[in-house]
This record gives C-alpha cells, structure tokens and sequence, in this order.
C-alpha cells in the first residue's frame, strides 16, 4: 500500500502511509498510543476505504479496500467470543460463514485445541473461560481462517508475562511451519523484536512510517536473545524513535 | 424448592389466610369481599363451565401471542435489514403504539365479529408490539466491533444476522416474550368483555350484570392460574434458552 490516508472528519488519522509486506514476511509494528495503527488495521482488513489518492495491492493487484473482505484472517484487540457458543462454535466461526461444513471444521479445530492449550475445554463457554484462555480461542479462530494475511491487532495484549512469551514462541513455531503472512500489532517493542522478520515504528497521529528497521536475528528464536548486543541495540534504537514520537504527541496534547 | 420459592408460596398462603379471616370475622357482604373459602367452593361447583371457557381465552392468547412473537420479530428483522424502511415505517409504529390497545378493541370488534378472530387480533397487536420493540432493541444492540469482525470474516447482512444479531438480541426478545405472556391473557379478558359469545371476560361481565361477584372471583381465580402457569413455563424456557446470561 502506498500514499494510504485516512481522516475521520477533521481528525487525521493517517497521513501517507506506505507499507508493503512480502508473502511469509512477519511485519510487526509499533508506535504511541493512537497513532492510527487500528485505523491502519481496519483499512487492511476491508472494514474501512481509505481517503481518495490511497493505493492498495494485494497479490500483485490493485483493490479497493472492501474486496479484502474475506481475504485476510484478522484479529481484533478484544476477543469478541460469541457467549452462546462453546470453545469448538466459536473457533470454527469463520469457517461456518466461508461454508465450510460443520462437521470437518469442528475436527480440525478438536486437533488443534492441545496445540493452544484447550485440551478438553472445547464444550465450555466463553463465560467459563480465563481471559488468556478465551485469548487462545480468539487466535485458534484467527488461525482456523486460513487466509494469506494474518492480521494480529495486540493478541497477547491481555495475558499475563509468562503465558505471552510461551504464546510468543508458539506462535513463531507455527509461522514457521506454516509460513503465513503476519502483520501485528503491539505496544511491546521486546515483542516487535523477538517475533518480527521487520518492526515499523509509526509516527504520532497523523500516522506514517518513521522507522523500518530489517531484524537480522537468527532464527529459530529463543528467549535468551533478549540479552544479546545486537538485541539491545535494535531496542535502544527503537525505543529512542518511539520517545521521540510520544513526546511530540504528548506536547500537542497538551496545547504547548 | 429453593428457599425464595419457599417463602413466596408461605408468603401467598398467609395472605390467603388473612384474607378468609377478615371476610369471615368482619362478616363482609360478598359483592365488597367474598371469602376465599366461598370463591374455591364457588370454583369447584362451576368446574366445568369455567374450565370450557379458560380453554376458550387460553386458545384466544395462545393463538395471539404466537402470531404477535413472529410478526413482532418478523418486522423488527425486516427493518434491520432494510433500514430506509426503519425511518419511515418506526414513527408510524410508534404512533400505533402510544395509544393503549385496548382504544383499538371497537374498531376490531367491528371489523372482525365478536367471535374468537378479534380477540386473537387483539391479543396479537398487543404482543407484536412489545415484541417489536423489545427485538429491535436487541438488534441495536449488538457491539460493532463483533459485526465489524464478522465481515472480515466475509460474512453479508444475513449471515451476520443469523450468527450474531438474532442470538444476542434473544435476552431482551425472550425478556418481552414473558411479559407478553400476562399482557396476552389481560388483553384476551378484556376483549372479551367488551363482546363475545364466551370467554372468562364473558362469564365476568354476565356474573356483573348478575351482581354474582363470587362468580367474578371464581372466573379471576381461573384466570389467575391461567395467567401464571403461562408466565412460568415461558421464563422456564427462558432460562434455558438463554444459558449464557
């Protein structure tokens, strides 16, 4: 996507934005609080067009936002579980509305339950579940919805430090057997490092690329790399652009 | 039995007592206050007749409060998914509404006889509103980011009614539905007797014009009864439709 801007009436929520993600590339992206990355998100997963002028290609071809709808498994912040379906109902929801048939969607998600650690839990309700644990059933549904382009908007947000990072390796296991697409979200800029192939610091709203930055660690990952030089340097670097950003955002706030 | 409902019958069977005592010891004339020994025995000896026409406004509020649930949620479903048709057509329905239905029962007499078709029409215009209405609040209601994600999903206007706004609109639908259930027998007995060849509301207005207000007190016993056994079985239903709440 290219020159992509968005405004809600006088509010400017993206101004120029570019980005553009490789198939199998895990793109992650930071920046202050409100700085359009839930606008940006919106955008690519079909719900919002953005301003005239705004360019879109997926796979090679131009499209106006709406045709990405059905096109890219997205994830919201909240878990949006559905309280009159179990574990199983609502992880296999967007298979349901692609006509999927009942039957092989729910096997398919049974075999994955152990994987996101649901083993048995698959006829309870969302109202029986811990937050983390209806987290899970959020992202098992993201995945069960096989699409090209994973769009993960803060999924490990609402859990707690020790079960982020085993999501965290989880997840890098399964991107790598799998090779999706993933752009993701977050606020954690240890996270952006740790799972990205990339990490894109946003501007303060208006919203645009202040920094892109290729994350040259190797892979498999592993926790202890959180100590290592070129870890920390990156993370320095990041850490500085993203100070910059929230001060200007802080100041305009502020009238001064 | 739970304890609430433990204390609720104790509560009721205190009240009855009280109730035979006052009549019995201040020897209260039967057209101020039979007592409820007298309105048991009266139940009792006109079994047959009251219990032809409970069936007769049990039918009537039944067959009302069936066609009122589906054309209540009908409308309200058609509004959703057509939404120019909401502006013009919910101030009219409004309209409809602000007046008691019970203003509308000559008119539905006239129109459909005083046989069993009016009161099922009044019943059903009386149900179909606080259905209407209480659906289309629960549609409204639905959080837009759940929709917005169903779309990502791809899902159309239909689908996402069906997955999302018919099953988080069924508390307040369910909700109006066992309110409606006592607004369906109250409308019936009323209809019934504004004219009608049988009935509760037909036996009350003829033991008035007969000054046999045991009978009155027999036929709102029958009624009663009717009346609560219907509420309970719907909230029964209820309770294990909607287990989520």
């Amino acid at each position: 996507m290219r020159e992509v801007s968005k405004s809600f009436g006088t509010v400017q929520a993206l101004r120029g934005f570019a980005l553009s993600v490789q198939g199998g590339e895990f793109v992650t992206v930071v920046g202050p609080s409100g700085c359009g990355k839930s606008t940006l998100f919106n955008i690519v997963a079909g719900l919002d067009e953005p301003d005239d002028g705004g360019i879109l290609r997926f796979k090679d071809r131009g499209c106006h936002a709406r045709e990405l709808l059905g096109r890219v498994s997205f994830m919201p912040q909240r878990d949006l579980l559905l309280p009159w379906r179990n574990v199983i109902d609502n992880a296999i929801l967007a298979n349901e509305i692609e006509g999927a048939s009942r039957r092989d969607a729910r096997a398919r998600a049974l075999a994955m339950l152990p994987e996101f650690g649901l083993a048995g839990f698959e006829k309870q309700y969302p109202h029986q579940l811990s937050g983390g644990m209806r987290q899970r059933v959020a992202l098992m549904r993201t995945f069960l919805f096989e699409r090209e382009l994973m769009l993960l908007d803060e999924p490990f947000g609402a859990l707690d430090a020790l079960t982020r990072t085993m999501m965290q390796r989880w997840l890098l296991d399964v991107w790598q057997r799998h090779r999706r697409t993933i752009l993701f979200i977050t606020h954690d800029v240890d996270e952006a490092i740790f799972l990205g192939d990339r990490v894109l610091v946003m501007t303060a709203r208006p919203g645009a690329v202040k920094l892109a930055r290729q994350v040259d660690l190797p892979r498999p990952r592993t926790p202890d790399l959180v100590t290592a030089p070129e870890f920390v340097a990156l993370k320095r670097e990041i850490l500085d652009a993203i100070e910059e950003e929230a001060m200007k955002s802080f100041i305009a706030s502020t009238g001064a | 039995m739970s304890r609430s409902a433990a204390r609720g019958i104790a509560g009721g069977v205190l009240l009855l007592l009280i109730w035979e005592v006052l009549a019995r010891g201040l020897s209260l004339p039967a057209y101020t206050l039979p007592a409820v020994s007298d309105i048991l025995g009266a139940v009792w000896t006109h079994r047959v007749p009251l219990f032809s026409a409970g069936w007769l406004t049990a039918a009537e509020a039944l067959a009302g409060y069936a066609i009122g649930c589906v054309a209540g949620i009908g409308i309200a479903v058609l509004l959703v998914l057509l939404p120019p048709l909401r502006g013009g057509l919910l101030p009219v329905m409004m309209a409809i509404n602000s007046v008691p239905v019970a203003a509308y029962s000559p008119l539905v007499l006239l129109w459909f006889g005083i046989g069993v078709a009016s009161k099922v029409v009044m019943v059903a215009l009386a149900v179909g509103f606080t259905i209407f209405l209480s659906a289309l609040a629960g549609f409204d209601r639905v959080d837009r980011r759940s929709a917005d994600l169903m779309r990502s999903f791809g899902a159309g206007h239909l689908a996402i009614l069906w997955r999302l706004r018919l099953p988080a609109a069924m508390p307040l639908i369910a909700a109006g539905m066992r309110v409606s259930t006592v607004r369906s027998l109250i409308v019936a007995i009323v209809t019934e007797m504004l004219g009608a060849y049988g009935g509760l509301g037909w036996i009350i207005y003829q033991a008035v014009v007969q000054i046999d207000f045991v009978q009155v007190w027999s036929a709102i016993v029958v009624a009663s009864a009717l009346s609560l056994s219907f509420f309970g079985l719907v909230g029964a239903v209820e309770r294990r439709v909607i287990f989520w709440k």
